[in-house]
């Protein structure tokens, strides 16, 4: 008895590897079975997107696009500085010389981070309060707020996913950076400059957001 | 054409940020690929690295057509006489554009890696790797050239 229990113990197989694959069934389970409901009880017209985006207020909107363009940014940061920081500590073994130089990778990852904290200020600084009989009689003055709202969104998921897309870059490159300066110091400079050219991609998300921003205005003026 | 409610200007919006976002996302990745390469072989032949910057180059070269879209979508942009033919129109512009660009910095980035090591150790594979990311890079051209056909559309 003790025997086949030990046994079970030692050698019971792992079902952790099925965990993102199941929760990924049983969501898209729940929403088909939702659907499916509405459409087969004759409700098929109240699954409205249309609907859905003009009732939700744009206030969410904004703020979701502020929480989204710092938080995934930071998480890019992170996960850049990760790589990069367990390929220096790991290469400083051997040769303790890299551990200054290769700081800067650790820097233009922070960079990232530094992206998305300014789009989301910025972001924030955009949020204004509207009268709500004002928008409930003027048709303008709403368009321009529910457009507002929407372009804030749309600015800061993409400053928030761009910058998490080049922390990783950049914090891969870092990590190559870090052990090729670790066998030969002179190759530093050249690989650097692959991680500007990934630094760059960052640059570019924060340019859609900035161009998004200005064109958005929440408030009461016309 | 159309008509014009109030949730139009969303789709012009998730157009734009699509554009950018998945065109990144590709460029980051082939940047990425095939600057783990570039640092690899650098260790043994450093005077090739400056030849073996060309799929760094072209991924960012992805990134650009992902920005060239988007500033153009989000130029269109306006809060009233947005409409919905605009927003979609817009939206699947952006979505050509991103998901080829996501695609082809997959291409460059799987090619360039393999390519700079192989360059490394055999000089003469170059001109062989030049061509087939020139392959891979027109399938994100592919995808611009819908987007800005799209784009025209009145």
């Amino acid at each position: 008895m003790l025997s086949t229990t030990t046994y079970a113990m030692n050698n019971s197989p792992s079902y952790g590897k099925y965990y993102y694959g199941g929760l990924y069934s049983l969501l898209s389970f729940i929403l088909t079975v939702i659907v499916l409901y509405y459409v087969l009880t004759g409700r098929g017209e109240r699954i409205d997107i249309g609907w859905f985006l003009s009732e939700t207020s744009p206030y969410m909107w904004a703020s979701l696009g502020v929480g989204i363009a710092v938080s995934l940014s930071v998480v890019g940061a992170a996960l850049g500085i990760y790589t990069t920081g367990t390929s220096i500590i790991g290469g400083g073994v051997k040769a303790p010389r890299i551990k200054t130089k290769n700081l800067i990778s650790v820097i233009f990852c922070e960079a990232v981070a530094i992206y998305g904290l300014i789009i989301a200020i910025v972001l924030s600084g955009n949020i204004e309060s509207y009268t709500q009989s004002l928008v409930d009689t003027d048709d303008v003055i709403k368009a321009r707020n529910w457009y507002a709202g929407y372009c804030m969104f749309g600015a800061g998921v993409t400053t928030g996913v761009v910058n998490l897309v080049c922390g990783i870059c950049v914090g891969q490159v870092g990590s190559g950076a870090a052990l090729s300066d670790a066998a030969d110091p002179t190759l530093f400079v050249r690989i650097l400059i692959v991680e500007i050219f990934g630094s760059a991609i960052g640059l570019f998300g924060l340019i859609i957001s900035v161009l998004l921003t200005s064109k958005a205005k929440m408030g009461d003026k016309n | 054409m159309g008509e014009d409610p109030i949730y139009s200007p969303f789709f012009g919006v998730m157009g734009a940020t699509s554009a950018m976002v998945f065109s990144a996302m590709g460029a980051a990745y082939g940047t990425a690929k095939s600057g783990t390469g570039i640092a690899a072989m650098a260790v043994m032949r450093p005077e090739a690295i400056m030849k073996s910057m060309l799929p760094v180059i072209m991924a960012g070269i992805i990134a650009i057509y992902g920005v060239v879209v988007a500033v153009l979508i989000a130029g269109e942009l306006t809060a009233t006489g947005y409409t919905l033919f605009k927003g979609f129109v817009h939206l699947g512009a952006g979505l050509s554009v991103g998901l080829s660009g996501l695609a082809a910095g997959y291409a460059v980035g799987a090619v360039g890696d393999a390519g700079v090591r192989g360059t490394a150790q055999q000089p003469r594979l170059f001109v062989g790797m030049v061509l087939i990311l020139i392959f891979a890079e027109v399938l994100g051209l592919y995808g611009l050239i819908v987007a800005i056909y799209l784009y025209a559309k009145k």
